[in-house]
């Protein structure tokens, strides 16, 4: 599909510099050619190779594999790599991506800006010590203990490989709600790796692990909005993990910390809400971010524009039958702690 | 001025298994790496890691393969060795936590790959790169390796023929730094950047390489670069060999299939360079469309793509605008592996410069010769990794690197610091944008000193590179600033390349023969009596060029690798 005459757009960058330890933002708008094939970061490449060589992005792989273009476009985290213009520009269903409202004249714009939750150094990027500093007091690596399994087989990493995708590009932390309310928050991203070793069988320490992760700062303070699984560009879903570390830890007897006795009331809230956010239901059904319990936090987050756009915590259960139908399916087929990832064919060389 | 035993300039694959074997060993030291250790390209790697370790299969076999693979000018000791460590390499990769996929028994399951007599490809689903990597970086934070992370290499020190420490640039701030080292290892990859279609990411550049040059340890094997048949015609991103494992045809423009012309009996399934080079002999006679041939898949039929290939079906929508059900896929063949690299002994030292080693990518052991086989360089980074790092150990603890050699680090940031500052005192008027001196360089690589060489092609890029060189004189950039300047990095990066494309150029002009995949229409066959050597490309500071020069194969004098025609 070459376009003889390609077609331009309004790419609108949120340009930043630091001055003596402040930060001023600016808005700038480029015209940017772009045909069926052109990712937002072929635009930026664009951009600093023919007009503005000082805009500042980070980028590598081009292929969605390496984690350095995660960004803000049009409201959400990406990858620029991954992300095209006329998904943008028209939104595209498949893809959950809904369409670009602001526009320059007749013609919506794209618009590009840094990742949140996270300091801005230069333009489109972020100090990456803050996530990875976190990353780190997991302790990210397989360790020796009395819980090490000797046996692996071709079903033990089932678990591993789905959390293991993670290409630690931030899209999930940059969108993640609990941070913004606390920036101590571990995030998503940590805690999808921390699910990596506790599920590995290979793992010594899994129990004290989880006692770990069960403290402040760590699996009970996810707000389950689910917007990580929106915006992880490889589908590890960080909310499952952290559900199923819950559920873990939990299974442990490790409930004595303010989240875990919360979530054993929860359970038994349940019915007489008439409302539900388990994940369960989440990945059942496409595009819910609800998380009913925080529902009021949602709500004053949303009003200091705190949370990107759309937002949708709308989803109620209609019928306590209903809800009580789930409970009891749940209650009968708890959690899937031992769900299988698929593994995917043979790769390139 | 930072002070370590061991500095290693490159966080790939290589780098970080090179770090692993000085920090267990107690030494100081240190990665610097111009990107996060995660992003390095290693992490892209998809297909798996070669290694005997079936007991049905046997590390002589991978080696007769590799040997005869690289059309015989691999090194065959560091073959030998790089074979028989290989079931070991991939063992401590496991041992320390990889998820390797694994066989009903427990084992790490294994998959066939090109050009090899048993399937030997251990793999971790498909992203076998990205999940070593994460298992190394994880060591690398276990150990405490000190990570110089996104600081950019400037040049490597050097003192009376040894190699004392490097100059790096923290790019968050832009301040230079010396960091003197008893031992310095590079290992930033390869410079597949050079051709306009590649898989590489963007920042292979040839960084390390260029730098080893400058500093007086040559580089060898440039000319020899392998070309994979399917790279999507405009992005340069990789389809898949399984695809035409699957069943797709290669057709030209007029719709036919032409594969039965070269390969009669493999058809699409020949190796790689024979492919290739089918596919640029029917773009040159016309059957071509905007510079490529299509891939296939329409007659496997809407189901069968749907079902087996959604992420491929997914990259043509994606990235070239075509439903593979509907129409055929454009491609062309695309450079993916750099087999050049800075020339070592067969444990990992520079032939010339003291204390300089390398690994993976960057260097030239030299496992592959003249053509690499898939899945042979993630091995070759694990067990060089592994190999280079104890022989640097070694070095620093009971050889020449006990007594450290100092260079003043105040003049070496000097020096450094007033390039920079020429370079951004560079007026935009008169000058020239670094974005124009790239697409022509690319595109006159791509065109005239890829798959199919000859003496007409090879002046015609010469001049290309002499048009380049004068560029980089008045090569401007608009950052002016300290912080995080990507503009001044690319600027860098793009002398690094064009040293490392006069060096493929020239020695693709000197290698007067075909052999793996260095192919030249003016002197199709290979000639085993003047040509079973290595070409070295070394760097003249007072002329500013590359100078050529010979390095012997080491043989072994096992007669099973005595030199045999190439058949597959
Ligand atoms: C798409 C693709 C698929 C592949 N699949 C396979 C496969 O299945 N099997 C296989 O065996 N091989 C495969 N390869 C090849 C293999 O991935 C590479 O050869 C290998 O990973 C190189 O590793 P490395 O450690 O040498 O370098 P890299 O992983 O490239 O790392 C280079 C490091 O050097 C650093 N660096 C570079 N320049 C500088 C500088 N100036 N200053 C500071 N730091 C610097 C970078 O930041 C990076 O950390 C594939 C290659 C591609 C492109
Ligand atoms: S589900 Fe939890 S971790 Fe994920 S974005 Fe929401 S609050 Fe953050
Ligand atoms: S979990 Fe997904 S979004 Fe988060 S860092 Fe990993 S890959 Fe990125
Ligand atoms: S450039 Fe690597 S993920 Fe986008």
């Amino acid at each position: 599909m070459q376009t003889a005459h390609p077609q331009t757009t309004t790419l609108r960058i949120l340009r930043g510099t630091v001055t003596n330890g402040k930060l001023v933002q600016q808005n700038q708008d480029f015209t940017i050619p772009y045909d069926a094939t052109t990712t937002v970061l072929g635009a930026l490449e664009y951009v600093k190779g023919e007009i503005d060589g000082s805009l500042t992005f980070r980028r590598s792989c081009r292929a969605s594999i390496c984690g350095s273009c995660a960004m803000v476009v049009n409201g959400r985290s990406r990858l620029a790599c991954k992300t095209k213009v006329i998904d943008i520009l028209g939104g595209n269903e498949a893809k959950n991506i809904a369409a670009a409202s602001v526009a320059v004249g007749e013609a919506n714009v794209i618009e590009v800006g840094p990742q949140r939750n996270q300091p801005v150094l230069k333009d489109l990027v972020v100090d990456i010590e803050p996530f990875y500093k976190k990353v780190k007091e997991i302790l990210p690596y397989v360790q020796e203990g009395p819980e090490k399994e000797e046996n692996v087989t071709k079903d033990s990493f089932s678990q591993v490989n789905m959390v293991s995708n993670c290409i630690m590009c931030g899209a999930c932390y940059s969108d993640c709600t609990a941070m913004v309310e606390n920036p101590s928050f571990i995030g998503p991203a940590a805690l999808a790796k921390a699910y990596r070793f506790v599920s590995d069988p290979r793992e010594g320490n899994k129990t004290e692990r989880l006692k770990e992760l069960s403290e402040k700062n760590g699996i009970w303070d996810c707000t389950r909005c689910g917007m990580c699984i929106d915006a992880c560009p490889k589908g590890v879903a960080p909310m499952e993990a952290i559900v199923k570390l819950r559920s873990l830890a939990m299974e442990a007897g490790i409930t004595h910390t303010e989240g875990a006795k919360h979530a054993m009331a929860f359970k038994d809230d349940i019915a007489t809400w008439g409302v539900l956010n388990e994940p369960f239901m989440l990945l059942k059904t496409k595009g819910v971010m609800g998380a009913i319990a925080q529902i009021p936090n949602a709500l004053n987050l949303a009003k200091v524009g705190k949370i990107p756009h759309p937002f949708p915590f709308d989803h109620k259960v209609e019928g306590l039958d209903e809800v009580k139908a789930i409970y009891a399916e749940l209650k009968k087929n708890p959690l899937d702690v031992k769900t299988k990832a698929a593994d995917s064919g043979p790769g390139a060389g | 001025m930072a002070q370590h035993d061991i500095v290693i300039i490159g966080a790939g694959l290589a780098g970080l298994r090179a770090a692993f074997e000085g920090v267990t060993a107690g030494l100081n030291t240190a990665v610097v790496s111009k990107i996060h250790p995660l992003r390095s390209h290693s992490c892209a790697a998809q297909g798996g890691v070669n290694a005997a370790i079936n007991p049905a299969d046997d590390w002589h076999h991978h080696a007769y393969d590799t040997v005869k693979g690289a059309d015989f000018v691999g090194d065959q000791d560091s073959i030998d060795m790089m074979c028989a460590e290989a079931p070991q390499a991939v063992l401590d990769l496991d041992k320390m936590g990889c998820p390797f996929s694994r066989e009903d028994d427990g084992t790490i399951a294994q998959r066939a790959f090109g050009g090899q007599n048993f399937p030997r490809t251990a793999y971790a689903a498909d992203r076998t790169g990205h999940a070593m990597l994460h298992t190394l970086w994880e060591q690398a934070i276990k150990y405490g390796v000190h990570v110089y992370d996104e600081y950019f290499l400037m040049e490597l020190t050097s003192e009376n023929q040894r190699a004392t420490g490097a100059v790096v640039m923290d790019i968050r701030t832009g301040k230079l730094q010396h960091l003197q080292a008893k031992a310095v290892c590079v290992a930033t990859g390869g410079y597949g950047r050079m051709f306009a279609a590649n898989t590489n990411a963007m920042t292979n550049t040839g960084d390390g390489i260029a730098h080893a040059m400058r500093a007086g340890a040559p580089a060898a094997d440039l000319e020899f670069v392998q070309f994979h048949p399917t790279g999507l015609l405009r992005s340069g991103i990789l389809i898949s060999e399984g695809v035409r494992g699957e069943g797709a045809y290669l057709i030209g423009a007029d719709g036919q299939r032409f594969m039965q012309k070269y390969a009669p009996n493999k058809l699409e399934l020949a190796s790689r360079d024979v492919v290739s080079r089918s596919m640029v002999t029917e773009i040159n006679q016309g059957n071509g469309k905007n510079g490529g041939v299509f891939l296939d898949v329409r007659h496997l039929g809407k189901h069968l793509i749907l079902e087996r290939l959604p992420q491929i079906r997914q990259l043509a929508m994606d990235f070239e605008g075509v439903d593979p059900i509907d129409e055929p896929i454009p491609v062309r063949p695309t450079c993916h592996y750099t087999m050049g690299g800075i020339r070592t002994d067969k444990l990992g030292q520079s032939i010339a410069l003291k204390g300089l080693f390398a690994a993976g990518e960057a260097a030239c052991v030299s496992v592959h010769g003249a053509n690499r086989l898939g899945a042979n360089s993630l091995l070759e980074t694990i067990v060089f990794g592994k190999i280079t790092g104890k022989d640097m150990v070694d070095f620093v603890k009971n050889r020449e690197g006990r007594d450290g050699v100092a260079t003043d680090s105040t003049h070496a940031v000097a020096k450094v610091s007033a390039r920079i500052a020429a370079l951004k005192a560079r007026p935009r008027e008169g000058g020239v944008r670094q974005s124009s001196i790239r697409e022509a360089l690319v595109n006159e690589m791509q065109e005239n000193c890829s798959v199919f060489r000859d003496e007409a092609r090879l002046n015609s890029a010469w001049s290309a590179i002499k048009a380049a060189k004068d560029g980089l004189s008045k090569m401007y950039i608009d950052d002016k600033s300290e912080a995080f300047n990507t503009d001044l990095i690319t600027a860098l990066e793009m002398e690094n390349l064009v040293l490392m494309a006069e060096g493929t150029v020239a020695t693709a002009m000197e290698r007067k023969e075909s052999r793996g995949a260095h192919s030249r229409t003016d002197f199709p066959t290979r000639d085993d009596e003047h040509w079973m050597t290595h070409i070295t490309a070394g760097y003249d500071p007072a002329t500013r060029e590359v100078v050529l020069g010979r390095d012997a194969v080491r043989i072994t004098g096992n007669p099973q690798y005595a030199p045999a025609e190439r058949k597959y």
